[in-house]
């Protein structure tokens, strides 16, 4: 078969090897080096490293290397920035488990239950689960890159904006299953994210909207700002006020990796969690800031017993965690292809390409083959380093968490402080987190929950953006919503969603009123 | 149905404190969007103008915040806590701090120089750690030494990131 | 611990020792703002010319991304640091030519407030249409565009970016100011949208379009440059398909705030000159089928003649342009 015939070139690429003959021994012996390996494993570590500090995304830092790449050969180059990205993605989920900050949209859910573990001595199951189903989603991802990548493009070019409008419509019926209180405050927090998202300049009149005429605002609130201020500054202030909540963590360590039975539980969600993160990679537009939700409402509404969920469930680490991964794989599917980047770090990798005089095109595959299969090759090969990289570090993750608390905390804002500062060198976005960070602890003491906020900000931009060129297209007409096929699909599954979702919650609030 | 009735005859009072408070709190924010967004037009449907979203959703915000604030009148749920201003003020001040002088701030008469990493790494630290009920300051002083030379090291040197050092001392 | 805190300290105020005394220009690290996000064309250009830049300095040109409001932000931070030669940036039509006519509020002078040092590269700007679009040539485009502007829908990647002031420029020579526009965040998804033929044509830089042209999954129907691109010798220019008033080009350049000394000056655009003379740079920006500029540009006073018209080309368009 032909995916096998490519899939040799592509190791034989990634095994590349350079003979290396030091100086100092005057050619008397040449070194074979591994070189794109050792590239992989030096991508892997810094994204690793850059994933775990708050703040500091893949983006900031692969812009950083890409000058460090010019002297290497642009597969190398590729296969090192690609790991950056993939190991930033484990490296988030660590973050989140650890002290509840999702350094991305994507890990947002995984601060739910991932961070209830951590408070009840579970933070190694929790990391451990998180890695090896994110392993597991990988290398399924990557084999279905390598089988179905190039079918699999058509997906991307079906969707146009009225179908996107609906995938987002259908995401924020996933943001209800979210809540862990009341549902009727799940929706204000979706309906005050959408708000949020439609600060800053308007795309089509470039008029500001509700910036205060404050220059900073101006191209909108960062997600890096709202999600470290309501989740990363509104958490440290609930710990101080709360000592016993933050001690849990401190007094029970647990043990450090997953019991067998704990792995068999994960099973089913991390299968389930793979295949929705990547269908739903595939898509441009970030679609795969979706996968997480989805994998979680799914466990959340098949589990025996939903109530579970939030208190430190097992499955909802799993198996958005493999989504999460899962997507970030695929997601190299409409580049790779099309030479369409669907999200910002993909946009980077084109950089990346571009500086090394490959431009990205339909015709990456049949012009440079060994780049596009040597990457990946060189996924697969990162997801198991990833692997071996992160299992000893969970040790050394769970005994921080030892740290008295009045001096992680400090640490936790200086790390955040810095990061916020590099997402685009702005020391206004600091003052904007604390700001967000007063408002998340006012959110707190009100009841409400955060995670569906960030959804419903994240989907808010792209819905409207995709609402208004939809209706561009169509001339006004609210029908290419329900004419086209797919969108229509979406949104009858939007609508079973919310139904389900809803109906339960009903009853329930019957049930209070009973027992009052 | 006759459930709800028998609400009604015990008498309208605030059942939870904090749905209230949820609910007026929503609206608030409802009516400083509606504010903000007034001048915006709404655009027609063929070519939806930037003010059609941020007042629709700012309308549904206020719409929700009723409903809970009516809610909370039938049923009960729970008090509303008090604020812990210390940390509020410490933890969010260090961070305002923080980036007043990462790079020098200048409103109006207030000028602040560009400090740099160096100086404005430690203040983060030492505000922010003065939240902390179980303080103990020499402990904080060394740590906050320590933080900064290596979120120095890790982030200007390792990770490549253009963030100011001290440029009055360093150039850098 | 104390003993490491000591060391430490000890470090630092060695380090500070090296860094305070006073040097010849440059004595320390010059940044450069790249007012757009990583790894767009801008930023690309900035890094390439920088990287070799470096070289002839001395001292490293630091990249740093401020982006926002089209470029102006970060613009706008370069042109109010001091003018003491370590704070330059990287604009490009966009935030020099265009911004004071889309942006009203601006707070720097592109005209008379800037210290120009020399362009680093241009790009020339395409008109594409998706692969079936029924036209064989641009001028049976335009006649369709003019006779039915209501029928087609152009994308853009949000107002102040190149591909909206090249196509607001494109619909002014057309006299069709009011043809459906479909805004994008980025041209990326803009590009996604013309490839599945949501989306019926749009202007955009070369390095974003050339390889779906040579794929054939959209087509080219002229660059708007005055000579053709090599890396896309089939395209036809504006003036020889038939609309010589359509001319323009999305470059690249460097400026610093107005009042830098002399020595910075000379010191930059000379190593500008070399980074341009360079074979692997260069070669690198013809890759991304950037155009080298002659001599003239690459001055200070040639690079404020283009600036002044492309600004004297794009205002009255813009100005007049519906948002």
């Amino acid at each position: 078969m032909d995916v096998f015939a490519n899939l040799a070139l592509g190791f034989a690429t990634v095994w590349k090897i350079v003979w290396w003959a030091p100086g100092f021994l005057q050619g008397a012996v040449s070194l074979p080096i591994p070189i794109n390996i050792l590239l992989c494993f030096v991508g892997c570590l810094v994204g690793t490293l850059i994933g775990v500090l708050p703040g500091v995304g893949p983006i900031a830092t692969i812009a950083m290397l890409l000058p460090i790449t010019f002297g290497l050969d642009p597969v190398g180059a590729l296969i090192m920035l690609a790991g950056i990205y993939y190991g930033a993605q484990y490296g988030g989920s660590t973050t989140a488990i650890l002290v509840n900050i999702p350094g991305e949209a994507t890990s947002v859910v995984t601060t739910l239950d991932g961070h209830q573990m951590a408070k009840q001595g579970r933070a190694g199951v929790a990391l451990g689960v998180a890695a090896l189903g994110s392993f597991f989603a990988g290398s399924v991802a990557t084999i279905v890159i390598a089988a179905l990548g190039a079918p699999l493009t058509k997906l991307a070019l079906l969707f146009g904006p009225a179908e996107y409008f609906s995938l987002m419509v259908m995401g924020l019926c996933f943001a209800v299953v979210l809540a862990r209180g009341s549902i009727l405050k799940a929706f204000c927090m979706i309906m005050l994210g959408l708000l949020l998202s439609t600060v800053g300049t308007d795309l089509e009149t470039g008029q500001e909207r509700m910036t205060f005429g404050f220059p900073p605002l101006a191209d909108g609130i960062d997600f890096a700002v709202l999600a470290m201020g309501v989740f990363g500054f509104a958490e440290v202030l609930r710990n101080l006020e709360n000592p016993e909540t933050r001690d849990v963590v401190k007094t029970k360590i647990g043990k450090l990796l997953p019991s067998l039975s704990e792995i068999k539980q994960c099973i089913n969600p991390v299968l389930r969690g793979t295949g929705v993160g990547a269908i739903l990679g595939i898509l441009p537009g970030n679609g795969a800031v979706l996968g997480p939700f989805a994998s979680y409402t799914i466990e959340k509404k098949i589990a025996a017993d939903p109530s579970r969920f939030g208190k430190g469930a097992i499955e909802g680490v799993a198996g958005p965690e493999s989504a999460n991964n899962a997507g970030a794989q695929t997601a190299f599917i409409p580049l790779l292809t099309l030479g369409i980047p669907p999200n910002a770090v993909m946009a980077l990798m084109v950089g990346a390409m571009t500086i090394h005089g490959i431009i990205p095109g339909p015709q990456v595959m049949t012009k440079n083959p060994d780049l596009f299969w040597g990457m990946i090759a060189s996924m697969w090969i990162g997801n198991l380093m990833l692997l071996v990289i992160n299992l000893p570090l969970v040790g050394l993750w769970v005994k921080l968490l030892q740290v008295p608390y009045r001096l992680m905390f400090p640490a936790i804002l200086i790390f955040c402080c810095i990061g916020i500062y590099s997402v685009n060198n702005q020391p206004v976005d600091v003052a904007f987190t604390a700001m967000f960070g007063l408002f998340g602890y006012i959110l707190i003491k009100l009841g409400f929950e955060p995670a569906p906020m960030l959804l419903g900000f994240v989907l808010g931009r792209l819905m409207e953006e995709k609402l208004r060129q939809a209706l561009i297209i169509s001339r006004g007409s609210f029908m290419t919503f329900l004419e086209r096929p797919i969108s229509a699909g979406l949104l009858l599954v939007a609508v079973i969603v919310l139904v389900i979702a809803l109906l339960p919650a009903m009853s329930k609030k019957r049930d209070e009123v009973f027992t009052e | 149905m006759s459930l709800n009735k028998i609400e009604q005859a015990r008498g309208l009072r605030v059942r939870s404190p904090q749905d209230l408070a949820a609910g007026i709190f929503m609206i608030l924010l409802a009516a400083l969007a509606l504010f903000l967004a007034r001048d915006l037009p709404l655009g027609t449907l063929r070519q939806i103008g930037p003010g059609m979203l941020p007042k629709s959703f700012a309308v549904i915000c206020a719409g929700l915040g009723v409903m809970l604030a009516l809610t909370s009148l039938v049923y009960k749920g729970e008090q509303l806590q008090g604020f812990s201003w210390r940390g509020v003020i410490f933890v969010l001040g260090g961070a305002v701090l923080f980036g007043l002088t990462i790079r020098g701030f200048d409103i109006g008469p207030l000028k602040v120089p560009q400090l740099g990493l160096v100086v404005s790494g430690p203040i983060v630290v030492l505000v922010a750690g003065s939240a902390a009920t179980d303080l103990r300051w020499k402990e904080l002083i060394i740590f906050a030494i320590v933080m900064t030379t290596f979120c120095a090291l890790l982030f200007k040197y390792a990770l490549g990131l253009p963030i100011p050092l001290a440029p009055w001392l360093l150039g850098i | 611990m104390k003993k490491l805190t000591l060391g430490l300290a000890a470090a630092f105020t060695l380090a500070l020792a090296g860094g305070a005394m006073a040097q010849a220009y440059p004595a320390r690290p010059v940044t450069m703002i790249v007012p757009f996000a990583a790894g767009g064309p801008t930023d690309i250009i900035a890094r390439i010319v920088g990287d070799h830049m470096s070289k002839t300095l001395g001292q490293q040109i630091v990249i740093e991304n401020v982006a926002g409001a089209g470029g102006t932000t970060g613009i706008t931070r370069a042109m109010t640091a001091a003018p003491d030669g370590y704070t330059i940036a990287m604009g490009h039509l966009g935030t020099f030519s265009a911004a004071p006519a889309t942006y009203p509020g601006l707070k720097y002078d592109p005209l008379n407030g800037m210290q120009t040092i020399g362009l680093a590269g241009g790009t020339p700007i395409l008109i594409v249409a998706k692969k079936n679009f029924p036209a064989k040539d641009l001028k049976e485009f335009v006649a369709a565009v003019k006779a039915a502007p209501d029928k087609f829908n152009e994308a853009h990647a949000g107002v102040g970016s190149v591909s909206w002031t090249t196509c607001t420029l494109f619909k002014g020579v057309l006299g069709v100011p009011k043809l459906n526009a479909v805004a994008y965040r980025g041209t990326g998804p803009a590009l996604n949208d013309l490839v599945s033929g949501q989306i019926d044509f749009m202007c955009d830089q070369i390095v974003s379009v050339s390889e779906q042209i040579k794929a054939d999954t959209i087509k080219a129907y002229a660059v708007a440059s005055a000579e053709r691109s090599p890396a896309l010798p089939n395209v036809p220019t504006t003036k020889e398909a038939g609309l010589p008033d359509y001319q323009i080009e999305a470059w690249n350049g460097i400026a610093g705030p107005k009042g830098m000394p002399k020595e910075a000056v000379d010191k930059l655009v000379d190593a500008l000159n070399k980074a341009l003379n360079d074979e692997p740079t260069k070669k690198r920006l013809l890759d991304l089928g950037a155009v080298i500029p002659s001599a003239e540009e690459r001055t200070p006073a040639g690079f404020q003649a283009l600036i002044k018209r492309d600004a004297d080309k794009l205002t009255p368009v813009l100005a007049s342009a519906p948002k």
